[in-house]
């Protein structure tokens, strides 16, 4: 190292210290206060060590909404991606309308979740919403979009899909125009289908990306809240109740904070794990090319 | 009385708030600016706008939200200590835990003072009982706000049904009434406020109530139980999407004729003759809530004790809006807890729903009085959901219910 470059470690204080104030005070905060139990409500903190933890690892409410995380998680992901990346896809094969439907494909997810999420309520309401109006008028009787335990679940699934779609099409889009054309063009020389030259030209290409809009996503759908907290509430009963939403309800409407901050960060540690797990296997897929 | 000429006592005040009750505070939150937040209906809007109209203009910001909201970021806000909200809402079982809590300022003092200039003896004692924590008066009385059973006049007419008295008769109506297109009954199962005041009322009329004299739970002994499996029958009969519904949700549906009875707020019944919103003028009904034991609540007008805006000014603004002209006029909308009004005989002959109205205080019933009945309704109308979206058998959700409940409660002190 050159005389010059050593004072460069100064240029790093900045973001480190706006990082420490942002994420790692709070952070660091939440892990003091989870070793207490604090009702706001009294205000009073008492020491209790890993009480918070114990109890609520050992709670069926904790595993449950860590279940229905990882199916609204797994679900809207792969449904965005398997939209997405076919849209992605058309995109591709057009010419010249491209841009056009491309900028209305890429209209929901300009929308803030939390307006789209009323906007899709009033449209799943029962009775009188749009869609239930418009197949009641066929006299077809639509299930019970938010009250039915499995249809909340697949509303959620669709009305996140509606929103992030375009993300994950935008993303593979652009990917795909980075794509190598002479490739395909010597593929379908070589009289390769249009499948196999998906399967065993265009994926691999895309492999990056796809593990990034993917990993990406999966970081998102494991936290999002607004979207479950406006069309369902966590409901019915506890239907879409995710980890998320339980925290919430621990800290915002139960009060115990020292119990919702326990909650966050066994979120932060399980999450974290699930998403390295997946990172590390899409990665091998990714090393192990196309075999 | 117009308080226009009066001095504004704005206090500056920097406040130590966290960051998401800074975010709470909005734009509202402007030092010499009295911020109200108050629940949505058409009575608090007609009290909230009497407020706002008591003061010089731009000196009150009212903001209407729902209940849950309303409380949730109340909550927030004045656990942060934060002088973010001045005025605000609140019904009996939040009143306790805010009252609990320390985040009330009390009014005795204010009270004593104007007490003639307002005549705040016209509130009988039952009322002031209603709205003190600890002996102290925390809010300003503004409806006695009670549940009534509504009913469609002309189709029970023409299906030959006498308005339910008992249980067993509502239910017999709702299935005779339901159809494709006119649910047998509204039900509002919305978590947390709307489910627990219909399971409140199941839970009286079946059930033996939420506890014993202990604070003991005994909504999940044989009696409850009946009451949440009736509760979970009569769904069968509900609008789809009941689970989502709450007040504003039932009330379309009784307003637009897709429901055939069910259990509402008093405070909705106007609503039900308003040609600019209704297609049953003249065809809805009132009962008292068959079995009774529905919910009955006196709501009121408090002051954060964090405010920082002038306690005097604001308490005059809350009696301006609670005095008997205001109330009188506001008579339509909701209950008047004023003695002087209340008896008026004129009132049961300009509102129908009135007569009604006064047969359902007597026979309905308060929430249990403690502090943290709310958080007990977010475990049990989550169970009571799960229970009646087959999620858990009846059951094993209220056993679930009442021990998460006594665990809670024990954690907050009550069977020390």
């Amino acid at each position: 190292m050159v005389s010059w470059q050593r004072g460069l470690w100064l240029f790093f204080v900045p973001s480190f210290g706006l990082l420490a104030v942002v994420l790692l005070w709070p952070l660091g905060y939440a892990i003091y206060l989870s070793f207490f139990d604090y009702f706001l409500g009294t205000g009073t903190r008492t020491f209790i060590g890993l009480g918070n933890y114990i109890e609520l690892l050992s709670e069926a409410r904790l595993w449950r909404s860590m279940w229905t995380t990882i199916i609204i998680a797994f679900g809207s992901v792969a449904l965005e991606f398997a939209v997405g990346f076919a849209l992605a896809l058309a995109l591709y094969r057009l010419n010249s309308s491209a841009k056009v439907f491309s900028v209305l494909l890429f209209l929901p997810h300009i929308v803030t979740p939390v307006v789209a999420a009323l906007f899709l309520k009033w449209m799943l309401a029962a009775n009188w919403g749009l869609v239930d109006a418009t197949l009641l008028t066929f006299d077809i009787t639509p299930p019970d979009w938010l009250g039915d335990p499995l249809w909340a679940k697949v509303s959620v699934i669709l009305a996140d899909a509606w929103i992030f779609t375009p993300l994950i099409m935008m993303v593979l889009y652009a990917a795909l125009q980075g794509l190598d054309a002479s490739l395909i063009e010597a593929a379908q020389i070589d009289g390769a289908s249009n499948w196999r030259i998906l399967r065993h030209v265009i994926i691999p290409a895309l492999i990056p990306a796809i593990i990034f809009t993917i990993s990406v996503r999966l970081m998102d759908v494991f936290r999002f809240f607004d979207l479950i907290y406006v069309l369902t509430g966590g409901g019915p009963g506890t239907a879409t109740e995710t980890i998320t939403m339980y925290t919430y309800q621990l800290g915002f409407r139960m009060l115990e904070v020292g119990k919702a901050s326990a909650l966050g960060v066994i979120t932060l540690v399980i999450v974290a794990a699930l998403l390295l797990s997946i990172n590390r296997a899409l990665n091998s897929i990714y090393r192990g090319g196309d075999r | 009385m117009d308080l226009r000429s009066r001095p504004v006592g704005a206090l500056a005040g920097v406040v130590p708030a966290l960051l998401l009750a800074a975010m709470a505070a909005g734009p509202a939150a402007a030092q010499d600016t009295i911020r109200i937040i108050s629940h949505r209906q058409p009575a608090l809007e007609y009290y909230t706008g009497k407020m706002a109209a008591a003061l010089p203009e731009g000196r009150v910001t009212v903001e209407l939200m729902p209940i849950d909201r309303e409380l949730e970021l109340a909550s927030i806000t004045m656990s942060s200590q934060s002088d973010a909200i001045d005025v605000l809402y609140l019904n009996d079982a939040s009143f306790q835990r805010f009252a609990a809590n320390g985040w009330l300022e009390p009014l005795d003092d204010l009270w004593e003072k104007y007490r003639e200039e307002y005549d705040l003896d016209d509130f009988p004692q039952s009322v002031i009982d209603a709205v003190s924590y600890d002996g102290k008066i925390y809010a300003m009385p503004i409806q006695t706000n009670t549940e009534l059973f509504f009913y469609r006049t002309d189709l029970l007419e023409e299906a030959g049904i006498e308005p339910p008295t008992t249980m067993e008769e509502y239910a017999a109506a709702a299935a005779q009434l339901h159809s494709a297109r006119t649910a047998g009954t509204i039900m509002s199962l919305k978590p947390v406020d709307a489910a627990l005041n219909e399971a409140h009322w199941y839970m009286n009329a079946i059930g033996d109530g939420w506890f014993d004299d202990a604070w003991k739970p005994i909504f999940n002994n044989a009696a409850g139980v009946e009451a949440i499996t009736k509760l979970k029958e009569m769904t069968q009969y509900a609008p789809r999407g009941f689970t989502a519904h709450a007040n504003d949700e039932s009330t379309i549906n009784l307003q637009q004729g897709l429901a055939a009875m069910g259990l509402q707020w008093f405070t909705r019944a106007a609503a039900m003759d308003n040609p600019e919103q209704s297609r049953v003028v003249g065809e809805m009904g009132w009962v008292a809530p068959p079995g009774g034991g529905a919910r009955i609540a006196n709501d009121g007008f408090a002051i954060s004790r964090f405010s920082s805006n002038d306690r005097d000014e604001m308490f005059r603004m809350m009696a301006e809006a609670a005095s008997k002209e205001s109330m009188r006029e506001g008579a339509q909308f909701a209950m008047p807890p004023r003695l002087s009004v209340l008896e008026d005989p004129a009132l049961a002959e300009q509102f129908r729903w009135y007569t009604a109205a006064r047969e359902a205080v007597e026979s309905g019933q308060a929430f249990p009085a403690m502090p943290d009945f709310l958080d007990v309704g977010e475990i049990v109308t989550r169970h009571i959901l799960r229970a009646v979206t087959g999620e858990a058998e009846v059951q094993a959700a209220l056993d679930q219910a009442a021990a998460e409940t006594e665990s809670l409660l024990a954690s907050r002190g009550y069977y020390n």
